[in-house]
């Protein structure tokens, strides 16, 4: 894959991680600090934080075909960046203290959930283009067959 | 090498004859030249050299430089580049699915995702090829009757 497909397919997620952020958002919240009010410039959190999220997306790019061991390792990184850079930059030092534990564990595991939807999200989208191929290729087949009878 | 073209009545078998002292590598390459023209290509296994009817074949690929074609139970080297065949596959139903390989597109049962924003293509033997992203948007474009 060239940097620039493999930029279009890291692209395209970008929106559906911006719609998960905002759901795992409002789930914490409601938790954590159900009383807690926010100004307009909190609608750019989520833009921010998926921004970020695709960094390590973008950096880990290979023009070689990965086997499935090296993808599995591959994915296996960019979790652990994401969850590394996404504690960071959202909670701070904060993330370490120790009345913050069960907030820091619970976003990490919102950010845990976040990646496997955004790979079950875009399985989904190939499953359903899989579909379509599957049915043009019967007929486009069929087109072919009967051409040369 | 002269190149004599003759005319011959229409109920005569055509023929290309060609005569040479040795047995070459670029005599092999105008003999597979010529039978790729005519709906078979020309491969080695173990050392010989056999005719593969295009129909036969279920994909192309390339590995390391040297372009190896597969049919359902066999494996045969080509002295041809994977862009030639495409060339002279494209009106056979070949169609490039990924920066190495070719696939014939009678022969694929279904198209299903695979790893990595990829697809895989599951053949009639039950191999699998893998259909790059870059490509999905040309298989559409042929399934469709569309020019690539």
């Amino acid at each position: 894959m060239s940097f620039k497909e493999h930029l279009k397919s890291v692209m395209s997620l970008y929106f559906v991680i911006v719609t998960l952020i905002n759901a795992a958002t409002f789930i914490l919240g409601e938790i954590f600090r159900p009383d807690e009010r926010f100004g307009y410039d909190a609608f750019l959190s989520p833009l921010i934080y998926a921004a970020i999220a695709l960094v390590p997306m973008l950096c880990m790019y290979s023009k070689k075909e990965l086997t499935l061991k090296q993808h599995i390792v591959r994915e296996l990184l960019q979790l652990i960046s994401i969850e590394v850079i996404l504690i960071f930059f959202g909670l701070g030092s904060k993330s370490l203290e120790p009345e913050n534990i069960a907030l820091t564990a619970s976003f990490a595991l919102s950010v845990f959930i976040i990646f496997v939807l955004v790979y079950v999200i875009a399985w989904l989208l190939d499953i359903k283009l899989a579909k379509q191929l599957n049915s043009e290729l019967k007929s486009f087949q069929s087109r072919v067959l009967e051409m040369s009878e | 090498m002269d190149v004599k073209i003759s005319r011959i009545p229409e109920d005569e078998n055509e023929l290309v004859d060609i005569r040479c002292h040795k047995e070459t590598d670029s005599v092999r390459e105008i003999a597979a030249f010529v039978r790729s023209r005519q709906g078979q290509l020309t491969g080695s296994l173990e050392g010989r050299q056999y005719a593969i009817a295009v129909s036969d074949i279920m994909y192309i690929e390339s590995v390391d430089n040297r372009t190896f074609i597969y049919t359902s139970s066999k494996v045969y080297e080509s002295k041809q580049r994977i862009y030639e065949l495409e060339d002279i596959l494209k009106p056979k139903h070949f169609l490039r699915i990924s920066k190495a390989s070719l696939v014939n597109l009678m022969k694929i049962n279904s198209v299903k995702p695979a790893l990595g924003g990829r697809f895989s293509a599951v053949l009639s033997n039950g191999e699998e090829v893998i259909i790059s992203r870059k490509y999905v948007s040309d298989l559409k474009k042929t399934l469709r009757g569309d020019e690539t």
